[in-house]
């Protein structure tokens, strides 16, 4: 199985100079098992290279099957979408997974796509999209291979999925806060919070972590939302991303073998990158960590298992 | 008026490499008055640039005042205005004017773009700067930030979008992006809305080949920006909105391409590039 990073980037795009190596397309990563078509995990601003790359193939010539799995629907994961080429060709087949709603997945899908906002309808693109509920814990599979999810904590809920396929395993954890400070659901949080939470959230909160846990247990790769750095999140623990440490924590609990930095925060450089990437490095030695620690950046592919 | 580019591109922001000098972000120009108003036309991934440099201002300390002019409501054009961090700073007023024809239906389509299924802002409510939302009356100038300001609505593909006019002391800058005129000619009503502007800033998102295949997107191709240029005797046309596949190189030729289209005239060529001023 094959895993290629064509966004790494959280919230906004970021083009500029600053931003060339690691990239500043939003959220975007590609999985491909062995001879199948393409998991897509996120649709941010980086699935339109993608695209482009996939007319080459059988989605060129209207042939083509796609899986997209939404972590969640805001707008740095879902806003590359109408420039996905694959869906304006007819008989191309994109099914796109995202958690269960009160309303029909479509019609949040097809809002992106309405007149005020953008000029092509989602009815009017040609290739076939289904729209496929999943809840929070489901586990599905997609050709060959198996997907499971989980809840994440961050505004509005985002999942996590792990895909397995080919012997090995990817786990796919965006955006999520650390599992310790506070709940985030549907109620809007304008500020960070003050006091001791109560037991019944603080149980809530372990056994978001633990299905966290579970789902990256013994991960070939595990991509962990690390948008904050310390004192951003002392700032901003309401906006729901994680630090380096959290991940590592996360990482060593579920035994993961290769933790990726994921989520980078749009206004930091590529130097900056660079500097936590080293940082982590030596806080996963010095945590004892057994696994290797990469930062994602656009264009890096790495092999799991048989490929 | 000084008139800076603080994103370029059309359609959807374009990282990497290949644009670092014309640069990625979408649409946003910012004038800043001859009595310091802060005119911004459009909220494309720009604005979120010029939104980090403004706080550095009176912006940060909640005493900044600012008037926004929204050409229409594509993403390209309003996808900043949730990281624009003015508006979270208490005490700072901003006044948006923009199409829609009534406030409370411009209100609701940027209302769509906070949406808790797409934003955790979930508001506009959530802003906490005064942010009030005009929408233009057609042909009627208005006085923003010190300039008088007259809207005119051009056919956008399937839609439509504004064009704008600002005067301030007998200087005029028109902005006119995203227009794509019927069979590529530029109308005579364009042609006497940028009637001897000094600058006309003009949709060049394509190449007369790409455009040929696209017209039905609603975009110039960048003949026709010339076109309308030499009509309405304009002193200097700015190159703007392009396609989100074109490189650095690719803008390149569009720019040398006018210059070639526009020899012999007094109209002189210059490229919208990120971070680029212009004094009018």
């Amino acid at each position: 199985m094959v895993i290629r990073f064509w966004g790494v980037r959280g919230s906004i795009p970021v083009p500029g100079r600053a931003t060339n190596r690691y990239g500043g397309n939003t959220s975007c990563v590609e999985v491909r098992p062995k001879g199948e078509p393409p998991i897509i995990i996120d649709a941010g601003t980086g699935i339109r290279k993608l695209g482009k790359l996939l007319l080459e193939e059988a989605f060129g010539e209207g042939r083509g099957k796609a899986s997209i799995l939404i972590s969640h629907t805001h707008w740095d994961h879902v806003q590359g979408l109408p420039f996905f080429s694959p869906l304006y060709r007819a008989g191309n087949e994109v099914h796109v997974f995202a958690r269960e709603r009160d309303v029909h997945l479509e019609a949040v899908f097809s809002q992106q796509h309405d007149a005020p906002y953008f000029p092509v309808p989602l009815s009017a693109m040609h290739a076939t999209m289904q729209f496929h509920g999943v809840s929070e814990g489901a586990s599905f599979d997609i050709g060959r291979a198996k997907v499971t999810s989980a809840r994440l904590n961050h505004p509005s809920v985002a999942i996590a999925y792990r895909v397995d396929a080919d012997g090995a395993s990817v786990v796919y954890c965006s955006d999520t806060a650390p599992f310790s400070d506070m709940i985030l659901a549907h109620e809007f949080v304008e500020r960070p919070p003050s006091g001791i939470l109560p037991l019944a959230l603080l149980e809530e909160l372990a056994e978001m972590r633990a299905g966290v846990v579970a789902l990256a247990k013994d991960a070939d790769l595990l991509i962990y939302d690390t948008q904050f750095t310390p004192e951003e999140y002392r700032k901003q623990p309401h906006w729901g991303h994680s630090r380096p440490d959290d991940a590592i924590e996360i990482a060593m609990a579920a035994g993961a073998k290769r933790l990726c930095l994921y989520h980078h925060a749009p206004m930091r450089s590529d130097d900056a990158n660079d500097a936590i990437l080293a940082g982590t490095r030596a806080a996963a030695l010095a945590a004892g960590a057994r696994f290797e620690v990469m930062s994602a950046y656009e264009g890096l592919e790495v092999t799991v298992g048989d490929a | 008026m000084k008139v800076r580019f603080w994103g370029v591109r059309g359609s959807i922001p374009a990282p990497g490499p290949e644009t670092n000098r014309y640069g990625g972000n979408t649409s946003c120009v910012s004038i800043t008055t001859a009595t310091g108003g802060l005119v911004i036309i459009d909220m494309g991934t720009g604005l979120m640039h010029l939104g980090a440099t403004l706080m550095a201002s009176a912006f940060g300390k909640g005493a900044g005042r600012a008037a926004i002019l929204l050409s229409h409501t594509h993403w390209d054009h309003i996808q900043g205005l949730g990281f624009f961090p003015p508006v979270f700073v208490p005490g700072n007023e901003i006044t948006l004017w923009g199409p829609g024809g009534s406030d409370h239906v411009l209100e609701g389509i940027l209302e769509g773009q906070m949406d808790p299924n797409f934003s955790p802002l979930q508001t506009l409510k959530n802003f906490s700067a005064s942010f009030e939302i005009r929408a233009v009356q057609v042909g009627v100038p208005f006085e923003v930030q010190g300039l008088t300001v007259t809207a005119r609505l051009h056919p956008h593909g399937g839609t439509t979008a504004l064009a704008f006019r600002l005067e301030e002391a007998g200087r005029v800058f028109v902005y006119a992006s995203d227009v794509g005129y019927a069979d590529g000619v530029p109308d005579a009503e364009s042609i006497a809305f940028y009637r001897d502007a000094d600058v006309l800033l003009h949709d060049t998102t394509y190449k007369p080949e790409d455009q040929a295949t696209r017209r039905n997107r609603g975009f110039s191709a960048y003949d026709e920006a010339c076109a309308a240029a030499r009509a309405a005797g304009v002193g200097r046309l700015v190159t703007f909105h392009y396609d989100q596949d074109y490189t650095d190189d690719d803008v390149d030729g569009i720019v040398a391409s006018c210059r070639v289209l526009l020899a012999g005239t007094p109209i002189e060529v210059v490229p919208a590039r990120e971070g680029d001023e212009l004094l009018i």
